[in-house]
């Protein structure tokens, strides 16, 4: 079963995206920002980061550079989902090495299908 | 609407003039009508930041009422599927049993889950635009009162982006790979 680290500092919405990706047949675990989901890298593997942009302590983007500079993540797919749809934060998100730019409100089914093409 | 009214009324040329000429008629002199003029000034400023501190004040009782009502969604919400999948597995293996209704029951669920994300980018905008309106009534503050004279006065931060929801309604936004 593959297993997805689900980062977001809004309750309601990591439940969401839990309840949407456990239905999928995923094994979900969850942070509660960059700085936890950081934390929760160190200590297992995953096969694939879904963040939130804006959060405190640490936000999608430097959560996505640090997980890039760890050889274990290297090549792990890292989908960015955020309310931001500017052209300037995609590719600072592109830059930082994220895999994608999902913006929410997100489609369950939707989700699920830009997984299934990016997921190992 | 009611400060904005006095602000414009009372830093006017037009009404400035006006007020001067009746200075005359009631006998006081130029720095009379001077004084009388920047008072009206500092009550009309006094009275726009009230309004924008209880538009802020309101703001946070909304998020709390949105917040509020997102939890009691939820709730339901996984209440009702959970309910859905146990009926779902004592029907399993009965001959007459026919899933096709509890799917479709799933399915409305499933549909509610993009809508549900309303309570995120609510607080998202809430928060925002409060932060702004802080910073005004903060600045209006400074400026007329000049409460921070000896630097004591602690303003609250501008928001230095723009507002990051830019969605005005709940369609399902983009997906973009690299």
């Amino acid at each position: 079963m593959h297993s997805i680290l689900a980062v977001d500092d809004s309750a309601s919405m990591r439940q969401m995206v839990s309840f949407t990706l456990k239905n999928a047949g995923f094994n979900v675990v969850e942070a509660i920002d960059g700085q936890d989901a950081w934390e929760k890298a160190g200590s297992r593997d995953f096969d694939l980061v879904l963040t939130d942009q804006n959060m405190p302590r640490m936000d999608g983007i430097s959560l996505t550079k640090k997980l890039r500079d760890n050889p274990k993540f290297k090549t792990t797919p890292i989908l960015i989902l955020t309310t931001e749809s500017s052209d300037q934060m995609k590719q600072a998100g592109r830059a930082a090495g994220a895999t994608g730019w999902l913006v929410k409100p997100f489609d369950p089914a939707k989700l699920i299908e830009v997984i299934g093409k990016v997921i190992r | 609407m009611a400060s904005r009214a006095v602000l414009r009324d009372f830093s006017g040329e037009k009404l400035y003039a006006h007020r001067l000429r009746g200075a005359k008629r009631m006998q006081i002199d130029d720095a009379q009508a001077t004084m009388a003029l920047e008072t009206a000034q500092l009550l009309a400023a006094a009275e726009l930041q009230d309004h924008l501190m209880t538009v802020t004040n309101d703001l946070d009782r909304l998020q709390r009422l949105i917040d509020d009502a997102g939890e009691a969604l939820m709730c339901h919400f996984y209440g009702a599927s959970q309910n859905v999948n146990v009926l779902m597995k004592l029907g399993e293996g009965q001959a007459a049993f026919d899933p096709s209704a509890l799917k479709k029951a799933m399915e409305h669920l499933g549909g509610a889950i993009t809508a549900l994300q309303f309570q995120d980018m609510a607080t998202q905008l809430i928060a925002h635009t409060n932060k702004r309106l802080r910073n005004c009534a903060d600045q209006l503050a400074r400026d007329t009162f000049a409460d921070d004279e000896d630097g004591a006065a602690v303003l609250d931060e501008e928001p230095l982006r723009p507002n990051p929801v830019t969605q005005d309604e709940m369609d399902a936004g983009s997906c973009e790979l690299f």
